[in-house]
């Protein structure tokens, strides 16, 4: 994926939009006859004089002429399979331009694609200023009433599109969906509970998009849910020590998130009306900026390397990383509470490891005496002390996000020497080596389980290391969508340098 | 652990007035003299009884230095309480009163109770600001006030449990919608089990605290 290709570009979007509903003008072109090669002469000879019906107000036309094709879509639900790997990188502004897609089913998604891949060209700065003004009414608001005013219509061919992306959905797990809630919000709530009585797949799918949106609310209700139960069930004193979503807010992870997202929410919105105050090429080239501000953010990629079996248990060499990383930031904030949290995990570990007899026979002679001052862990304990600790450098990451927040928007005007747009490329870094500490910590955790527990029966056994691997996850998650609340922060920092530079 | 309210505080004042001191002695009971400048806001929490009520109090801790102050009024939304802090042995700080006090009051919610607190008042030998003036700046501003020293710890709990106890009242005579999380009131777990008997009530809360 190359940049001009990327989610902001309006060259992209526009291309999208136009390959995806078959406009007026063109009735001779039936969808299905539009070959990729065909594509780039349509845009050459096209733009200057088009003028595309502004989203609010769907041509009837587009919708009865997709309406014939609509069964095609299920033959092609294959190849949209592949089609749904560009989804990840081409991030939400694609998936927005999806929604006006799905209505008119008529060309399967995997085609729209090839064609704006091929028919992507630098476009001058005029072609972007004269579609600027388009773009703002194309954007948002509208492609929910647009869908709205569609899906009725387009909805037998929207039912097997759906159903089989549902399923894809299902299976490209969390970050597809995270990234592509919002979107897919688009395409309407209407839609949903039409599709998910004829689809009981979608079901689930659908559970996860109409759940609060914003994190925070999440974990909250989490946490609103474990005290609900906890003060139900006075008794279980040692039992609530184990739960993830108190010990997150206990650690202060849920206000440092909150207010991670309330500065990324209004950084959003500053960063929109800006956007709104300019125009030309001025307004091209910021979107640029931005874009490039954005690009790690969607560039999340793990490598599956398995260098996470490094022996890193004490987190030194973590820690280092984590400094380095810190410093090529150029932020004056450290992560020293992250590592200190670290290490302080480490050493409680270490505790319940030296207290479990490793082998038996000769050392229980030998420690006996020692044993008996060190009390013996149980499997819950061990269990308690993971959900805690993950809780804990969850807490920490975001808490570390935040600061990086506050301090981008205080330093803006600063003198550091690096790039926002490189900056980002840091924190990604930052995010990746967090998640795969969360993984390290859970596999520590859970060997540990597996020893002190070895008498333990596997019903006991089994769901306190699922536990532990499940808020592993949940813990990874989280971090994440925290690293993304950044991105509008991110902008809005290089916004406000441009701004101090320009003066 | 369960709670019956959360309230959101939030300490604003000059830099160096003692704001992070005065959370650290009612969070900690410890005074650390030397203290970091606070970057954007810092978080504690304590829990309070009232009226034989579990309250938690969730307190936003923001950084005095004038270049944060457009970040800290982001947090300001959504707070039900607010301390404003001013050092008694710096005119300066009493001052800005003013000036913090329509920042506060343009980016809340127009019901949030504030408390004036002059702080170090150990330090009497260098005071710069007399109690009285501080008792009339409250007065015209409708403000509640108090003397405090986050060293010797003196007024520090009475300063954040009035306030509490000032909207915990707002609360019984319906000032505050508790259901609205705007006003930085939420209703906790053991409000809604003791409640839990009466059919209804719990359904009402769970939709009050589904909404944002």
């Amino acid at each position: 994926m190359s940049a001009n290709e990327s989610p902001t570009d309006p060259a992209a979007e526009q291309m999208v939009e136009q390959a995806s509903a078959t406009t007026p003008e063109s009735p001779t072109e039936a969808p299905s006859d539009v070959s990729p090669d065909i594509a780039p002469t349509r845009k050459t000879r096209r733009r200057p004089e088009h003028k595309p019906p502004p989203a609010d107000d769907p041509s009837p036309q587009e919708v009865s002429e997709s309406k014939p094709e609509s069964p095609k879509a299920s033959n092609e639900s294959a190849v949209l399979q592949g089609g749904w790997g560009y989804w990840g990188s081409w991030g939400k502004s694609l998936l927005s331009t999806a929604t006006a897609t799905v209505a008119t089913v008529g060309q399967g998604i995997s085609q729209v694609i090839e064609k704006a891949e091929t028919t992507l060209g630098i476009p001058s700065p005029e072609e972007l200023s004269a579609q600027a003004p388009q773009e703002e009414n194309t954007d948002g608001g509208t492609a929910g009433a647009e869908g709205e005013a569609q899906d009725d219509t387009a909805m037998g061919g929207a039912l097997g599109m759906l159903s089989s992306l549902s399923s894809v959905v299902q299976s490209t797990g969390k970050t597809v969906i995270t990234g592509s809630l919002d979107a897919l919000e688009f395409i309407g709530k209407k839609t949903m509970d039409v599709i998910a009585e004829g689809d009981p797949g979608f079901k689930k799918t659908k559970g996860l998009m109409i759940r609060p949106t914003t994190l925070s609310q999440v974990l909250r209700e989490a946490k609103e849910r474990e005290e609900q139960q906890t003060s139900e069930d006075l008794s279980s004193d040692v039992e609530k020590k184990a739960h993830y979503g108190m010990l997150f807010d206990e650690f202060q992870g849920l206000a440092h998130l909150e207010a991670l997202e309330s500065l990324s929410r209004e950084s959003e919105i500053k960063v929109k009306s800006v956007l709104t105050s300019m125009s030309g090429g001025e307004l091209a080239q910021l979107k640029a900026d931005l874009e490039e501000v954005s690009e790690p953010f969607s560039l999340m990629e793990f490598e599956d390397d398995d260098d996470d079996t490094k022996e890193d248990s004490d987190g030194v060499e973590f820690a280092k990383e984590l400094r380095d990383a810190m410093s090529r930031l150029q932020l004056s904030v450290t992560a020293d509470k992250l590592t200190q949290a670290r290490t302080n995990i480490h050493d409680r570990i270490a505790d319940v490891k030296s207290a479990t007899p490793v082998s038996t026979t000769e050392e229980d002679e030998k420690d006996e005496a020692d044993e008996m001052a060190v009390p013996q862990h149980t499997p819950e304990d061990v269990h308690a002390l993971a959900i805690s600790s993950l809780a804990e450098l969850t807490a920490k990451s975001i808490e570390l996000f935040h600061k990086v927040a506050q301090v981008v928007l205080h330093n803006a005007s600063g003198n550091a020497q690096i790039s926002t747009g490189d900056q980002a490329k840091v924190l990604a870094q930052i995010t990746i080596m967090l998640c795969k500490e969360i993984s390290l910590l859970s596999k520590s955790f859970t060997c540990c389980l597996t020893t002190v527990g070895s008498n333990e029966k596997g019903e006991v056994l089994n769901p306190l290391i699922t536990g532990v691997f499940l808020e592993a996850s949940n813990s990874a998650t989280y971090i994440q969508d925290a690293f993304q609340l950044l991105r509008t922060v991110l902008q809005l920092a290089h916004i406000q340098r441009t701004a101090d530079f320009a003066q | 652990m369960a709670y019956a309210y959360l309230f959101k505080y939030i300490i604003i004042g000059d830099t160096g007035v003692g704001k992070s001191c005065l959370l650290l002695q009612f969070t900690d009971k410890r005074f650390q003299p030397v203290h970091d400048l606070t970057i954007g806001v810092e978080f504690g929490a304590r829990m309070i009884t009232i009226d034989g009520k579990q309250i938690k109090l969730q307190i936003w801790d923001t950084a005095g230095q004038e270049s944060f102050r457009s970040i800290t009024r982001s947090y300001y939304r959504g707070a039900a309480g607010a301390l404003l802090v001013y050092d008694i042995t710096r005119r300066d700080t009493f001052n800005h009163l003013t000036t913090w006090l329509e920042d506060a009051r343009q980016h809340s919610n127009s019901n949030m109770v504030i408390m004036l607190i002059g702080n170090k008042s150990d330090l009497e030998s260098r005071r710069e600001v007399k109690k009285e003036e501080g008792e009339a700046f409250a007065r015209e501003h409708g403000l509640v006030f108090m003397e405090t020293s986050a060293k010797t710890a003196s007024n520090v709990e009475e300063a954040f449990i009035n306030t509490a106890k000032e909207i915990y009242e707002k609360i019984q005579e319906g000032v505050f919608d508790i259901n609205n999380e705007a006003n930085g009131i939420k209703i906790g777990p053991q409000h809604a089990a003791t409640n839990s008997s009466l059919p209804g009530s719990q359904g009402a809360q769970q939709a009050g605290g589904g909404c944002c």
